[in-house]
């Protein structure tokens, strides 16, 4: 009785096996024909832009667009640096970021024929590219007024061309002589511009060792809402004033140019350079693969 | 003599009376904090709902709040969060709930030793350091596993915040496993059931209110979780409702990730401003209804459980039986019509064969060998967790350890953080962690002396316990939002540490309140009793007699708080945190923290690989080690607990 039972339990112990077998077998199956049915991913576009409150996106939206609308499948990233990091990863993908966030894991594309880079948008000829501002309440006075002035200078637009942004042209040296200046200066705002206002208030800092300077960031609107109401000496925006922002009597200063790099990942091979109206195209979503371009 | 003594029994009545007033007013501040939060969220709010209308915001199809004309509409970005949270738990609840049999039942004295406290230190990853996980190595995984144009997606953002629950919900059911009362299993075994039969009928239905308890806990997490989400969902511009339902590729865009990413740009006081608040609003109501809802559901379980088979079932047994039925197949049938519509006809059919294939195979099979799969399976699922977590944990560690050195520690950054070191942020993580834990000690302490010493069950205390707990279901963005709107703009605090280490407080307060009442339930009630019958008042009984043995439980409490306050981005995000290698010499300035640091190397600065590693690792290293502080503490604490 007991060995009959031991049997019957070995069977089924079998059969267990075996429907287990199936059911791999079976979902294996399933699993790869799921797969196999998508393929080519890579040719097909993955539109990368940021998020509807950035000053680049505004641009973009202006310059590029014509104030139409974005494809809804656009993904936005809250910051350049999150930008080039997913088309590095996303052979598909393309995105707009800052000159200064091109590096060899990503491709910038030519527009128009021109290749994207400092000496093309001094020279004018690369079509993309945006100011860059600082902001205070009324027109600067005292350690604000000199801060400005030494980003605006020879020594300060060395710093905006270190950084990868575009330098303003015809700049003349900082001079700090016979000058004092002590207390505490708020620099707050867009994450663009920071490197420049950090770097510059490192080296600003050197000249005048009893002032000091904090640089924070936060965004341009925050920057900006902190000069209004006085908790920041400066701010910072990579974008103009909105209306509601206007009226407040806040004063602006250009301190460089920032261009707009289109950036493909390094294994798209289908093209090198796009014309803008292939790119408001690939934007809009009408065009959605990358071999319809490449033709 | 007699005046003297009066006297002395005057101060001390008043001592008495002050005390007990004190502890009282830490006990509302849980209220006031949760109420001056809707209070504010809905204040800012306002504007939107009264010009868009509340319904037009609710159910509007399209988010573009910089169109032209700009459009305000939320619907798709509730859909994507609900569907992002139930995806979520599709993979933690199965996994979570066999992890926590396995550590319960199946795991010998030693294993257990050793696997509890793991996964109760994973509960303590920070949330940045999975989305930065998730950035790198998840959405890349993904897309070329399954080859899809692109790896961010639901299925990523359901992974991730699955696997980040996953700690969470399987210490809360364990605890709930593991307190179900031996002699029921024993006389489970004792009539001849085996062992799997005991847990599958006896010890996880004894067990079901801690376990959905711990589900419930997960859903909250998971709702309310920023910083992971909004780092590896893709975010459509517009919110995007994925296009069928069930395509799980597609990119998503939920209510805290809009928070995380616009908050920073928009300009104070527009109408985006406002609409962000409305958002803000939104999640709240929703983690609302769901601890309301567990709360209802916990309520009615422990009734039943109480009054258990002595009552007379309305429906007959039999009745109760087909009903069951014919629901489960009305549940069968819908979902394989949404399947069919999904993946089509084939995949279906495989489908349902493999279910017919298990069904057959499960009915004839012997109830030791259906034991001995189900024994594998539970293995299995504390197997898979525990390579889910090690693969994050050794990404992080290989990656990050090239970095570390005493330099990384003790220096500044450079070059915006692509050189040197982390020095400024360590330090803004402690002041900012110091500060918080230096404000909610003192009221989360005063609040749970006040609900466990001061008060029987009643009224107030229901009051005072929904707060908390209303609290502690309160998404970590929302706090900042709130933190923004009332300290930042209200307050005039501007950017601050101060700003961030109240923002902080209130966060951990509901975490520190329940643990102190759980170290003050321990201490027996015979010990006060014989303070009282000394002549001890109460505030001398609580001070000298229940405080000192409670005090392990509250230090573990508070760690746990430190640990939370230490990981967290989102609350910091709008009220305190800067990117810069400045140390603040007064609560007014603002502050540089370690997740804020990483936050911003992985997003904003090219170039930084090395230094986002190290910082990465430092945090985790900082947060699992304060974590493994509080559960060294507490078995300590429990072991010596011998009254």
């Amino acid at each position: 009785m007991i060995k009959i039972n031991q049997q019957k339990e070995k069977q089924k112990t079998g059969m267990t096996i075996i429907s287990i077998i199936v059911i791999l077998a079976l979902s294996t199956i399933w699993f790869s024909g799921c797969v196999q049915q998508q393929g080519q991913s890579g040719a097909v576009i993955v539109l990368i832009g940021r998020d509807s409150t950035s000053g680049t996106r505004e641009f973009f939206w202006t310059f590029v667009m014509g104030k139409a609308n974005f494809s809804a499948l656009l993904l936005e990233k809250n910051s350049n640096g999150a930008v080039q990091q997913t088309v590095a990863q996303t052979p598909g993908a393309v995105g707009y970021v800052g000159l200064g966030y091109v590096d060899t894991t990503v491709k910038a594309l030519k527009i128009n024929n021109i290749t994207a880079n400092v000496q093309n948008v001094l020279a004018g000829t690369y079509p993309i590219s945006r100011d860059l501002y600082l902001f205070t309440k009324g027109n600067s006075t005292g350690s604000a007024k000199e801060l400005i002035l030494y980003i605006q200078s020879t020594e300060g637009q060395g710093i905006v061309t270190q950084e990868g942004f575009v330098p303003l042209q015809n700049t003349v040296p900082y001079s700090s002589s016979g000058k004092t200046l002590s207390g505490t200066l708020t620099v707050s705002g867009s994450t663009t511009v920071l490197p420049i206002a950090d770097k510059a208030a490192t080296a600003f800092k050197a000249l005048y060792p009893d002032l000091t300077v904090t640089v924070t960031g936060g965004g341009s609107g925050a920057g900006i809402s902190a000069v209004s109401q006085g908790t920041a000496d400066i701010g910072m925006s990579s974008r103009d004033l909105q209306t509601s922002e206007q009226g407040k009597g806040l004063v602006k200063y250009i301190i460089g140019k920032d261009g707009i790099a289109i950036i493909v990942n390094p294994q798209n091979t289908y093209l090198d350079g796009l014309t803008l109206a292939q790119l408001k195209s690939i934007y809009l979503g009408d065009t959605t693969n990358w071999k319809d371009l490449s033709k | 003599m007699v005046k003297i003594f009066h006297l002395s029994w005057k101060v001390s009545l008043l001592k008495e009376k002050g005390m007990k007033t004190l502890f009282f007013l830490s006990a509302i501040s849980a209220i006031i904090v949760i109420f001056s939060i809707i209070f504010f969220l809905f204040r800012d709010a306002y504007p939107i709902f009264q010009k868009e209308g509340v319904v037009d915001f609710l159910i509007g199809m399209r988010w573009y709040p910089t169109g032209q004309p700009p459009l305000y509409g939320a619907f798709p970005l509730i859909v994507d969060t609900l569907l992002v949270t139930l995806g979520a738990m599709l993979i933690a609840i199965p996994l979570s709930i066999g992890s926590a049999i396995f550590i319960a039942e199946l795991a010998t004295p030693r294993m257990k030793a050793i696997i509890k406290p793991a996964i109760e230190l994973l509960a303590g990853i920070p949330s940045v350091v999975f989305g930065f996980f998730g950035l790198i190595v998840l959405t890349t995984w993904l897309q070329i596993t399954f080859d899809v144009p692109t790896g961010e997606s639901w299925l990523a953002g359901s992974i991730l915040l699955g696997i980040m629950a996953i700690p969470t919900i399987t210490s809360v059911a364990e605890d709930a496993i593991s307190s179900v009362p031996r002699e029921y299993k024993e006389g489970s075994l004792a009539v001849g059931a085996t062992r799997w039969q005991t847990i599958s009928k006896i010890v996880v239905p004894s067990a079901i209110s801690g376990i959905t308890a711990a589900i419930i806990l997960g859903i909250g997490r998971a709702i309310g979780e920023t910083m992971a989400v909004m780092m590896v969902c893709g975010n459509p511009t517009y919110g995007l409702i994925p296009n069928p339902i069930t395509n799980i590729f597609a990119p998503i865009k939920t209510l805290t990730a809009t928070l995380g990413i616009e908050m920073g740009e928009v300009a104070t006081g527009s109408d985006h401003y406002s609409a962000l608040f409305g958002l803000a609003l939104i999640l709240l109501i929703i983690t609302l209804i769901v601890n309301i809802l567990a709360t209802l559901i916990l309520g009615r379980l422990k009734e039943k459980q109480r009054s258990g088979s002595m009552r007379q079932p309305i429906i007959s047994f039999e009745l109760g039986k087909k009903i069951k039925q014919s629901f489960y197949l009305i549940i069968g049938i819908f979902i394989v019509i949404i399947l069919l519509l999904a993946i089509g006809i084939i995949p279906v059919i495989a489908v349902l064969v493999i279910l017919a294939l298990m069904y057959y195979s499960l009915k004839k099979i012997s109830i030791k060998i259906k034991q001995k799969i189900a024994f594998s399976i539970i293995s299995l699922s504390i197997i898979i967790v525990i390579i889910f977590l090690g693969i994050i944990l050794a990404y992080i560690v290989t990656n990050g350890v090239g970095a570390l050195n005493w330099e990384f520690i003790t220096t500044g950054p450079s070059n915006l953080g692509r050189s040197g070191g982390i020095f400024p942020s360590i330090i803004g993580t402690l002041y900012l962690v110091a500060g918080a834990i230096a404000i909610s000690l003192p009221l989360g302490v005063g609040a749970a002396i006040f609900l466990h010493e001061y008060t029987r069950e009643g009224i107030v205390t229901k009051i005072i316990r929904a707060g908390a707990d209303l609290l502690n279901g309160t998404p970590s963005i929302v706090f900042g939002l709130f933190g923004f709107a009332f300290f930042v703009l209200y307050l005039k605090f501007g950017f601050s540490l101060l700003a961030g280490q109240i923002t902080l407080a209130f966060m951990i307060l509901p975490t520190i309140i329940r643990t102190t009442e759980e170290a003050l339930k321990s201490v027996p009630q015979s010990l006060r009793e014989g303070s009282y019958a000394l002549g001890a008042t109460k505030w001398q009984t609580i001070r000298k007699v229940v405080l000192p043995p409670a005090a392990p439980g509250i230090l573990t409490g508070a760690i746990l708080g430190i640990g939370r306050a230490a990981g967290e981005t989102a609350p910091i995000l709008f009220t305190a945190v800067v990117f810069s290698d400045f140390i603040p010499s007064s609560i007014l300035q603002p502050v540089n923290a370690l997740p804020y640091h990483l936050f911003t190397l992985a997003t904003s600065i090219p170039g930084s690989k090395q230094n986002q590693a190290g910082t990465a690792l430092v945090l985790l290293l900082l947060v699992i080690g304060i974590y493994l502080i509080a559960i060294l503490l507490r078995n300590r604490f429990r072991k010596n607990m011998k009254w």
